[in-house]
């Protein structure tokens, strides 16, 4: 046969099918109940909530999604082509810095932005009241178009990553030939090569849909209300479960169909893929452009990135300086600043370790017996990102109240929450591992007198270790920058840096909170650093 | 002994659908090169991963060293079996360096062995100062010769083979593979080997056995796989032959080339076709032409000309290259075999009075 068969026809080890299928049970519990307490929330609350929360919220939710993805698109894609495709000044660098917001959560980003342009007591109002000896109007970053900026600001780097991905991919043949056919450069960007990266572009902007869906602080922030917020306020405030549970069953709703494209279009996104004959696009001359486009860059790079880490900095040094500042974030009652970073640490890391181990068997299944009923499986496993984490939290709440009371009230409940909703990411990391380990290296290993479980240790566990570091490292990443259902299931006194700095901020304590957000920055950075390193591009 | 013994080997892969391998069975004795040949997903890679235990039979047994390796009710697993096998990805671990790839199959003998097992297997593959290199740095032949060597170094009793250079350019190919047949000599080993190319089977197989469909077509020598076809599957793929239809005769074969004074054990007026290859044909300017040159082919030492017969039948004949001949000329060609040509009644070859 021409081609190596990447794909055998084994038959498939029950054992495996079990491990995998107690995952999916594991990951399937949490939504299910959910649904099924929404469903049978009553009558009477759903009369209620429909006559006069639901459409509001609905109409919210769906604007705000609708506004961010658009937003971060437009910014995500046209920063990727600068720097992949066009002679911009600096794009090196600009690679980097563009990626780096990834590390930023939004609601601290929303923090900073608030504090400088707030209309009353805003930095900046308050800077141009002085110049002009009177007030001056200036845009509110509070509310609908204050969240859409806020959020497409800090979410971009998902649809720039992927895109940039996808156009790196790109064969300059497909240009070339766009050209010969008398399309000028414009022409074939808009009908050749958007088009061909249109998977690409697509996955990363429901990427961001569903991250939307799922954001509670940055929205809570700033006053604009969503689904995740509005469960947020009847979890904490109200403890309506019933109403609580009828609007996480319209959320999911909206977040599963979301997914469900996502999921589609994992595979098409291949058809850009590099074969032997693959040669880089040379880049476009931006001519009298490359100014202005040069100013763009610098200002998605200076609000970004530089205008947080510079705020945050400076009122760390601020708030290092004073005395009695610093004395209250040492030690605010029984806990010290250790311990925050201590607990942040340890959750994610615990939630990372466990997250890679539980995919493991759904990606071993789905790689190396691939059909319908495994890939099925892996998909499913695959729901916690449609699950926000507000919807994560009421689930567990209500769960574990009922069936494993000791649960309730220890770190470990937040731990279980991470380790659901970033399962995903987990998933497709060992996944991509696994597929890039040819089944003949296995075979090899047997054929030399190894059997299969010292197979696994020699030989397989060793060549995809680094791809399930990743795997860990993103799991890691996102659970740091956990919010909600970290502050819904933390037991009293298990304080992290994210929920410092969310009370911290939302008492009006900036200077206070922004050592841990620093901190909580930089955390998050390292493993980013390490995982963009991975990419041929950010070597 | 035999070193090897397939007896009514059956594969499917799905339950209902036709056999992946059908009823196949061989022997193979100990020192024999034995290539599996035949066009892609003809049953011979299965076959191959049966005999290495990477896949499990549905019916049928496999004995290998006189040993029971497979059977319905038994199954040897493929650590257990003491063969060695080069994959057609060469399936290098990319984790470890040349030496410790090849020391891989020697676990369990004292350090000092295997270290001196190792050395001597790349030097036998000419790669002693290699050892240290990863498999990203070697070229594709380097990778070739360590995978041989990892496959040979714990001395199996049976080195399986599949398409092993097939990842290799044309020129390599030719030169790994005479190296490849020499160390398999040198060191007396059986080997099953994998292949789709007919002229790589020739070189390489001290016999061949010619698969299609999951079928065992015929298993022989070069010799009589190429001269003597069973079957008319067999005679088109090793040897590129034109068939020419004939009718059995009290003294002969009736062809549109004339009568062919050959008798076979079939009743007069049955139908069959005789294979023909381009040095069994000539054809010369005389009359009366019986068929027209419709193009010609420089081959360096000699012409290769296509030519139509009245009946619209396509054959190829060769030529020296000292006359060269228009298309468009007519000829009269006939059958200039100084032997008994093969003759296939309903795709079987007939056996010969």
């Amino acid at each position: 046969m021409a081609l190596p068969q990447l794909r055998r026809h084994y038959n498939i080890s029950p054992r495996l099918l079990f491990a995998a299928g107690l995952m999916a049970l594991f990951v399937a519990i949490p939504l299910v109940y959910i649904f099924f307490r929404a469903v049978t929330g009553g009558a009477e609350v759903w009369m209620r909530l429909l006559q006069t929360r639901i459409w509001k919220l609905l109409g919210n939710t769906l604007l705000l999604t609708a506004a961010v993805t658009g937003g971060a698109t437009l910014v995500g894609v046209s920063m990727s082509f600068l720097t992949e495709r066009t002679d911009l000044p600096g794009r090196r660098i600009f690679r980097w810095m563009l990626a780096m917001p990834l590390a930023i959560p939004p609601y601290i980003g929303g923090i900073v932005h608030l504090t400088l342009l707030r209309p009353r007591g805003g930095a900046i109002p308050q800077l141009l009241a002085e110049w002009f000896g009177q007030p001056v109007p200036t845009p509110s970053p509070l509310g609908f178009a204050g969240a859409t900026f806020i959020l497409a600001l800090f979410m971009f780097p998902y649809v720039y990553l992927l895109s940039g991905a996808a156009f790196r991919s790109l064969n300059a043949s497909l240009e070339e030939a766009s050209r010969t056919f008398g399309r000028s450069n414009w022409h074939t960007l808009w009908e050749v090569t958007l088009p061909a990266l249109r998977p690409g572009i697509t996955a990363g902007a429901l990427l961001v849909a569903l991250d939307v869906l799922a954001e509670y602080g940055t929205v809570a922030l700033l006053r604009y209300e969503t689904f995740s917020s509005a469960i947020f306020v009847q979890l904490s405030g109200r403890y309506d479960r019933s109403a609580a549970a009828v609007l996480s069953g319209v959320l999911i709703v909206i977040a599963i169909i979301i997914l469900w494209g996502e999921l589609r279009l994992q595979g098409q996104a291949r058809y850009t893929q590099m074969d032997s004959q693959w040669r880089p696009a040379p880049p476009h001359h931006l001519k009298r452009w490359k100014i202005p486009a040069f100013l763009l860059t610098a200002f998605v790079v200076f609000a970004s990135l530089l205008v947080p880490v510079i705020v945050l900095s400076f009122w760390s040094v601020n708030a290092l300086l004073d005395p009695a500042t610093l004395a209250s974030i040492m030690r605010s009652g029984s806990q010290e600043f250790g311990d925050y970073i201590w607990n942040s640490l340890w959750s994610s890391a615990l939630a990372a370790v466990i997250a890679v181990l539980l995919s493991l068997p759904v990606a071993l299944l789905a790689v190396r017996y691939p059909n319908k009923l495994t890939q099925a499986i892996s998909r499913f496993c695959q729901v916690g990102y449609a699950i926000p984490g507000v919807v994560i939290a009421l689930s567990l709440v209500l769960l574990v109240n009922r069936y494993l009371p000791f649960l309730y009230a220890t770190p470990l409940i937040v731990v279980m929450a991470y380790v659901l909703r970033h399962m995903p990411q987990a998933i497709r990391a060992s996944e991509s591992a696994l597929n890039q380990l040819s089944p003949s290296m296995e075979e090899a290993s047997r054929t030399l007198g190894r059997t299969s479980l010292q197979t696994i240790f020699q030989v397989i566990l060793p060549l995809i270790v680094p791809g399930l570091l990743a795997g860990a490292g993103l799991v890691f990443l996102t659970s740091l920058k956990e919010l909600p259902a970290t502050l819904l299931l933390r037991p009293a006194g298990f304080d992290t840096l994210a929920v410092r700095v969310w009370i911290w901020a939302s008492e009006g304590f900036y200077i206070q909170a922004a050592p841990a957000a620093l901190l909580l920055v930089v955390a998050s950075a390292a493993p980013l650093y390490f995982l963009l390193r991975r990419e041929q591009i950010f070597r | 002994m035999n070193a090897l013994e397939l007896r009514n080997v059956t594969k499917r892969f799905t339950s209902a659908g036709i056999p992946a391998v059908d009823d196949v069975s061989f022997t193979l004795r100990s020192g024999e090169i034995l290539a599996l040949v035949g066009p892609s997903g003809c049953g011979k890679t299965t076959t191959l991963r049966l005999i290495a235990g990477l896949e499990r039979p549905d019916s049928g047994s496999l004995h290998i060293m006189g040993q029971l390796a497979a059977s319905p009710g038994h199954f040897t697993p493929p650590e257990k079996r003491g063969i060695g096998m080069v994959f057609q990805d060469h399936a290098l671990f990319p984790h470890l360096n040349v030496f410790e790839n090849v020391k891989f199959g020697l676990k369990g003998q004292p350090a000092a062995t295997a270290r001196e097992t190792t050395l001597g297997m790349l030097k036998l593959v000419g790669l002693e100062n290699f050892g240290e290199r990863y498999p990203h740095q070697l070229s594709g032949g380097e990778r070739q010769r360590v995978a041989l060597a990892r496959a040979l170094a714990p001395r199996p009793v049976l080195v399986l083979m599949d398409e092993p250079f097939s990842s290799l350019d044309a020129d390599l190919r030719h030169e790994v593979r005479e190296q490849v047949r020499g160390i398999l000599k040198a060191m007396s080993t059986t080997a099953v080997f994998v292949t789709h190319d007919q002229e790589e089977a020739l070189f390489m197989g001290d016999r061949l056995a010619v698969f299609q469909n999951g079928h065992l077509e015929q298993v022989g020598l070069p010799e009589e796989i190429f001269h003597d076809s069973a079957t008319r599957f067999v005679a088109e793929f090793m040897g590129d032959s034109d068939f020419l239809p004939g009718v059995v005769k009290a003294d002969g074969i009736q062809t549109e080339l004339g009568l062919i004074p050959q008798k076979v054990n079939l009743p007069v007026d049955s139908p069959v076709e005789i294979a023909l290859r381009a040095d069994d044909v000539s054809f010369d300017q005389s009359n009366p032409a019986n068929a027209l040159v419709l193009a010609c082919f420089f081959r360096g030492a000699y012409y290769q000309y296509r030519l139509r017969l009245s009946s619209g039948k396509l054959i190829h004949a060769f030529k020296p290259h000292t006359q060269s001949i228009h298309p468009g000329t007519s000829v009269h060609a006939y059958i200039s075999a100084g032997h008994s040509v093969t003759v296939f009644h309903n795709g079987v070859a007939v056996t010969r009075h």
